[in-house]
């Protein structure tokens, strides 16, 4: 449920890419960064370990504008994606209002996905939400690697039908159209 | 998640524990990382930033007060060399940042950050009676003005309400113009 501030006028979404390692959150927040006017854009916060790989988390802001007087925010988080940070990893899902898994096509990285992802609809469980009636967007990342896994290989392993896109994150391919599907499915489903 | 601190009870609270403690920044935040009031230096620090990763900290303590059989820590405390933060939690939903610099201080700094959090609390507690007043009244017929699935603008008069149909239709409008793709450019 998103923070309101009637106050502040102010409405909160927290969107969080989640995947395995090395998947490619923090490449499409830095696309999605880049690409956005400077206005719209806070500061990205980036935490990361030595090898490059997200330790805690990746963060920035953004100012969707003004709606009816309220301005309409929306904070995207990336959450670390190696197996041995799982508890940063389900502290992050805390409170989220949307969730884009960015999954790796690379071949040999299939069962990493499949379990990412059952692990995150066990952490989403743990919130007491509920995976099937939440905002969930599947980006099939690297597709330009050799021998990329089928679109819909994934959906069939974890029996969930969610929406997909393929994308090369480095490449900004999909990237936008990652994100603006998952505000889409956030704000339609938003009940005020 | 509903806001139970009005900014304008809260902002007075804060603004004087600023003036009683001279720290660098005091700031009220979410546990989702939202700043809801801040006072002092504001310009020098990325308080957008520093509320989201003050709360991921919070979080994280959290874990690790549940693995040692606590329910939570209450105070989180950051000791620099000139500059220092104590956290504390002020309610289920909300903690107050204090950045100080000079440590002999902490003793007062803890004072006083408790009696400011007591006085938080008491808005939040008052805000929370409010609004089962006003639910049960809705549920009696007429809607509420501040229920609990918070009725954007309706707690603040009638200039500010939007519909739901209109904020979504507005919300997907500029989502379309902002999240672009290169190829729609």
């Amino acid at each position: 449920m998103p923070y309101i501030s009637y106050d502040k006028k102010e409405i909160s979404f927290k969107i969080v890419y989640y995947g395995p390692g090395m998947s490619g959150k923090t490449t499409n927040l830095m696309q999605i960064h880049r690409s956005l006017a400077e206005n719209l854009r806070g500061e990205m916060v980036s935490l990361d370990t030595e090898e490059e790989r997200t330790l805690f988390f990746d963060f920035f802001p953004l100012d969707l504008g003004r709606i009816s007087g309220y301005a309409v925010k929306f904070n995207l988080y990336t959450i670390p994606g190696q197996v041995y940070y799982e508890a940063s990893r389900k502290l992050m899902l805390e409170g989220a209002d949307g969730v884009v898994f960015v999954a790796d096509s690379n071949p040999h990285r299939f069962d990493r996905n499949v379990s990412a992802y059952e692990m995150m609809i066990d952490n989403l469980a743990s919130y007491s939400v509920d995976p099937r009636a939440f905002p969930i967007v599947l980006q099939y990342n690297k597709r330009d690697c050799q021998g990329a896994i089928e679109k819909g290989s994934l959906e069939q392993a974890i029996s969930m039908d969610v929406p997909s896109i393929n994308a090369v994150a480095t490449e900004g391919k999909g990237v936008m159209e990652t994100i603006r599907t998952i505000s889409k499915m956030i704000i339609e489903g938003f009940e005020i | 998640m509903k806001d139970y601190f009005k900014k304008k009870e809260v902002d007075p609270i804060i603004e004087s524990l600023c003036r009683d403690l001279n720290p660098i920044t005091i700031m009220l935040i979410t546990k989702q990382g939202t700043v809801i009031s801040e006072s002092g230096d504001t310009q020098s620090i990325n308080t957008t930033a520093m509320a989201a990763l003050t709360a991921g900290m919070f979080s994280a303590t959290r874990e690790v007060a549940k693995m040692v059989g606590e329910q939570q820590f209450s105070i989180l405390l950051q000791q620099g060399e000139k500059r220092h933060i104590h956290i504390s939690l002020v309610t289920e939903d909300a903690m107050m940042i204090i950045v100080f610099e000079d440590y002999r201080r902490i003793g007062m700094v803890r004072v006083e950050a408790k009696r400011a959090g007591t006085k938080l609390i008491e808005i939040a507690n008052r805000e929370k009676q409010r609004e089962r007043t006003a639910n049960s009244t809705s549920r009696n017929g007429s809607l509420s003005s501040s229920g609990a699935r918070g009725k954007i603008g309706e707690t603040t008069g009638k200039d500010e309400k939007i519909s739901t149909p209109e904020f979504k239709e507005y919300a997907l409008n500029l989502i379309d113009q902002i999240f672009v793709t290169k190829q729609q450019e």
